[in-house]
Formats: C-alpha cells, sequence, structure tokens
C-alpha cells in the first residue's frame, strides 16, 4: 500500500498496479472500513480497480496526519468479510436496441445468438463507479466478444444501453455520448434517486445479466 | 417574488460550493468555477458564503424583477445596466419591482457572477444547488437558464450597502502563472520531461469549459502509455497521448485514465476560469505544505 498526495486537498491510496479480482476486494474492505469509521473531516473517499481517492478538510489535517491516520485505519480492516452482492440484471438484447449486434456478428463471425450466450452466462465483477452517476465498470467479458470502442463515439448513446469496450462491459445509466459497443437494453436504474445510496451497485459487487424478451423488458418499464 | 429571465445567452447555470461526497457512484463536484467572485458576491450581500448565485459565461443576460431585492456583480468586468442606466461590478445594488437588470458585453475576464440578496429559493438536490447537466442533476430543471425561466427570491427592502475596495478587485491578465504540486504519476515523467513542463509557456485552446482546460505547448511525454482509471482531484493535469496538458475543473469526470504530472493550486484554478481561449500559461512548482498554507489564507479571508 502506497499513499500519494494528489492534489491541495486530496491524495490516493495505491494497492497495486493490476487489474486483479483479489486486489478488487482489498480496495472494497478498505473503502468500507474507511466509510464505516466515518473520520471527521474526510470529503470523498473514491474507489477504483487499484486505488482510493480521497478529498480532505485541509484545516483538520495536513497530508502527512491525514496519510498516518488512513493507513493504520486500513490495517485493522484485514479482518473485514467480503460483504459483495450478486445483482441480476435482466436485458433485452435485440437487435433494434442492440445497435451494434449485427456489426459484432459480422467481425466475430459469431451469431446474435452466441453474442448474447456469451456476454449473459459470465459473472462480472464492479471494479470501479463513474464516468456518469452509477456507470459501473465491469469486468472480464469474453475474449471473443472483447471489442475496442469504436472509431467515433456516438453523440447519444440511449439511456439503459448495455454496452462493451474491450474486455469491459457496462450500462449506460443515462443518456449520454459514449464510444462503447451496444449490445442491449435494460430497464434496470443504476441511478436511482429514490434510493438512499442513490445507486444499488458497489464497487466488488457481482453481476449477471440475464436475457429477457422484448415483451418482458416493456413490461418491465423499459423504452424502445 | 421573484426575478424572470427574459433574455438568456448560451450559457447561464444556478452554482454554489458544489455536490460533495457523491464522487463514489460518479457524481462529479461541480460548483462555480471562480470561487473568489462567488465568495466575494455573497459577503457584499451578507448572505451565507454557501448561498448560491448565477454563473454568466456569455454577453447580454437580461432579468426582469418582480420583487425588490438586491443583487451583487462581480467576476468578469462586465457592463451592469439597471433599466439603461449603467452600474459597477462588485458593489451591492438595490432593485425594485419592474426593474430591468441587464448584463452586457464582458470587457475582461470570462464569467460574471450575478448573486441577489439571500439567494434563489429552489430545492438543493444532493446537498447542492449546483446544475450539472450532464449528470440531469440540480439548478432549475437541471438546466442552463432558458427565457422565461422564474428565479423564485425572498422580497427585500435593503438600506445596507457595500463595495469591495479598488485593490481587491482582480485584473484578468493575458498570460497566467499556476502553481503546481507534482502528484499522482509524476514519477513516470523524467527530470527532463519535468523541466520541459516548467519552462514552456504553454496556451489555452477552444477546448476550454466546465470539465476541463485543454493546452497546446512542448510536447510533455509520460514513460508510461496510459493508467488504471483511478480517481482525479479537482486541477489534475492530464497528459495526454499527444503529450498536451488538460486541466480538469469543476465538472471532471470522477475517474480518468491518463497520466497525471501533478494538480494546480485551487486558487490558482479560480484565476484560470477567468481566462479565455490564447491566454498563455506558465506552470511553478509548489510543494504540498505551502500550497496548503496558501489555501488556507485563502479561505480564512472570508471568515
Amino acid at each position: 500500500m502506497k499513499i500519494k498526495v494528489a492534489s491541495v486537498d486530496s491524495l490516493i491510496i495505491y494497492f497495486a498496479d493490476k487489474i486483479d479480482k483479489d486486489i478488487a476486494l482489498k480496495v472494497k474492505n478498505a473503502y468500507n472500513c474507511l466509510r464505516n469509521l466515518n473520520i471527521e473531516g474526510i470529503i470523498e473517499i473514491v474507489p477504483s480497480y487499484t486505488s482510493i481517492f480521497v478529498t480532505y478538510d485541509i484545516f483538520k489535517y495536513d497530508f502527512e496526519e491525514i496519510s498516518k491516520v488512513l493507513a493504520s485505519s486500513i490495517k485493522q480492516s484485514s479482518t473485514l468479510e467480503d460483504t459483495s452482492k450478486l445483482i441480476t440484471i435482466d436485458v433485452y438484447y435485440g437487435v433494434e436496441v442492440g445497435l451494434d449486434l449485427e456489426d459484432i456478428s459480422k467481425k466475430t463471425t459469431l451469431s446474435i445468438d452466441e453474442i448474447i450466450k456469451l456476454h449473459s452466462e459470465k459473472i462480472y465483477d464492479v471494479y470501479a463507479i463513474g464516468f456518469l452517476p452509477g456507470f459501473a465498470y465491469l469486468a472480464s467479458v469474453d475474449e471473443k466478444i472483447a471489442l475496442p470502442r469504436l472509431s467515433s463515439p456516438r453523440k447519444q448513446i440511449p439511456k439503459g444501453s448495455v454496452s462493451i469496450a474491450d474486455t469491459q462491459t457496462a450500462v449506460y445509466p443515462q443518456a449520454s455520448p459514449g464510444g462503447w459497443n451496444i449490445i442491449g437494453r435494460t430497464a434496470f436504474e443504476f441511478f436511482d434517486k429514490s434510493l438512499e445510496s442513490l445507486s444499488p451497485i458497489c464497487v466488488a459487487d457481482r453481476v449477471k445479466f440475464n436475457p429477457i424478451s422484448k415483451e418482458e423488458f416493456l413490461k418491465q418499464g423499459g423504452v424502445l | 417574488m421573484s426575478l424572470e429571465v427574459i433574455n438568456s445567452p448560451i450559457f447561464v447555470t444556478i452554482q454554489d460550493k458544489g455536490r460533495f461526497s457523491y464522487a463514489h457512484i460518479g457524481v462529479t463536484a461541480s460548483g462555480v468555477m471562480d470561487e473568489y467572485a462567488y465568495y466575494i458576491a455573497n459577503m457584499l450581500l451578507g448572505n451565507s458564503y454557501s448561498e448560491n448565485i448565477l454563473e454568466i459565461a456569455f454577453s447580454n443576460f437580461q432579468l426582469k424583477a418582480n420583487s425588490n431585492t438586491q443583487i451583487a456583480v462581480t467576476g468578469a468586468i462586465c457592463e451592469v445596466f439597471i433599466n439603461e442606466k449603467p452600474y459597477s461590478s462588485w458593489q451591492t445594488i438595490n432593485i425594485k419591482a419592474g426593474d430591468i437588470i441587464k448584463i452586457g458585453k464582458i470587457l475582461s475576464g470570462s464569467k460574471v457572477y450575478l448573486g441577489v440578496k439571500e439567494g434563489f429559493k429552489i430545492q438543493k438536490e444532493f446537498g447542492s444547488y449546483s446544475t450539472t447537466i450532464k449528470e440531469n442533476l440540480g439548478g432549475l430543471n437541471a438546466n442552463r437558464l432558458l427565457k422565461g425561466d422564474i428565479l423564485p427570491i425572498n422580497e427585500k427592502l435593503t438600506y445596507h450597502k457595500a463595495r469591495l475596495k479598488e485593490c481587491y478587485i482582480p485584473k484578468y491578465e493575458d498570460t497566467l502563472d499556476l502553481r503546481v504540486i507534482l502528484s499522482y504519476q509524476d514519477e513516470f515523467f523524467n527530470k527532463e520531461q519535468i523541466d520541459k513542463f516548467f519552462s514552456s509557456e504553454f496556451t489555452i485552446t477552444n477546448e476550454f469549459n466546465r470539465m476541463g482546460c485543454k493546452l497546446s505547448g512542448e510536447s510533455i511525454k509520460c514513460n508510461i502509455n496510459g493508467i488504471i482509471s483511478e480517481g482525479i482531484s479537482f486541477g489534475a493535469i492530464q497528459i495526454t497521448n499527444d503529450g498536451q496538458p488538460i486541466i480538469l475543473l469543476k465538472d471532471r469526470q470522477t475517474i480518468g485514465g491518463y497520466p497525471k504530472i501533478g494538480s494546480v493550486l485551487s486558487i490558482d484554478c479560480f484565476k484560470l476560469a477567468q481566462a479565455k481561449p490564447n491566454t498563455k500559461i506558465r506552470f511553478k512548482l509548489i510543494d504540498i505544505k505551502e500550497a496548503q498554507k496558501k489555501l488556507k489564507e485563502f479561505y480564512n479571508s472570508f471568515n
């Protein structure tokens, strides 16, 4: 574990320099521990693949002091158990919402059914949340359907679009510009203002996609 | 009891200090680009330092007062008219029901702030009034102000007058020195590249908005191609693959994947907020201890 200055009032804690499931769990444990401790003067705690970014009140701590507080708090967190949830997300993988399905089928020479099967049979880990409120970076997709980002991003990707970029997959929680390959759509809310936590998903949770019919998707409130 | 928007230029939003403690779910901090001008406006009006304000980025904004109030205009030097009569910025101005408030041309600087006595009476969203359009959060309908919008206020007749001393009114220059704390991936830039970074002059490009400010100049090389996505601070300086720096500002993404050489001291980001494309930028080194001291002095001056 290494703590580095990030800016005048923030720092970053590095746990490793490679993406790995065990590291993600370590990050999650440390993150939960810091959140639960509710340390006064901590403003933001942002976990990602291998790091935790922290913003703090400089009227309470200088960099040396806060580094010590964080390091000793995290040290004691090794006994925390895995509280990850498995979240199942229903997806309608039709061509009318999976804007790149036909293109991916051509590029990979896989049938659309095979692409859907490969995407929906795996369980993904949540490595990071960012880019947009509730945008969860999930990994890793099967190498056979790992595709680079589009050469030119779309101006508007519809809300709920299920997408792939390299070995990562994610859902656009709201309409947004973006360059990921779109394979389906879900009615699942990744950023829900009615939830106390605002997002039903947390770093190190696990996600499985479940193919559903267009009728079922519409019944769940999905929009074509 | 309100102010009514009768003409809105391309970009006016309601802002405050920003939205904190939601970055872990991807919600950006947002908030006023120039905190100096923001705190002064609230100070002049006798408002709380966290009161909301209008951030105006282009000329020709007009409001009609439907009740008595008091306003203060700070930030970029601009024409201020009340019923066609010119007024100065950096002072309180009493407004009567029926008055037309106009922010005319912006003469120097780029962001005008218009504060109102006791702030606009709208709802906070996740602890902040700040508008973040791309996240559909805050402000008035999470959008920029549009013609016909009604901004509710408290009716106030006040005889309290305040004006900022001339020596505290900033001058917006064509060359800016920004103090930088080496941080993040600084170890992946060799000494020669760091020297080049601090000895070169950069120019602000047109890619300058609430999210960030892209510069052009000497290409700075990093020893690594990219990094694993991680949290980004206000003022972080990303070096993209073409070697050009991008300074990340209030509406930045919460995590990102470009190497960062360091971070611009936040007080200097407030000055940067008033700059325009083609402004020259030079970077100066500052260590973390000195940087924290300067930032404390800045905030203490408003207590």
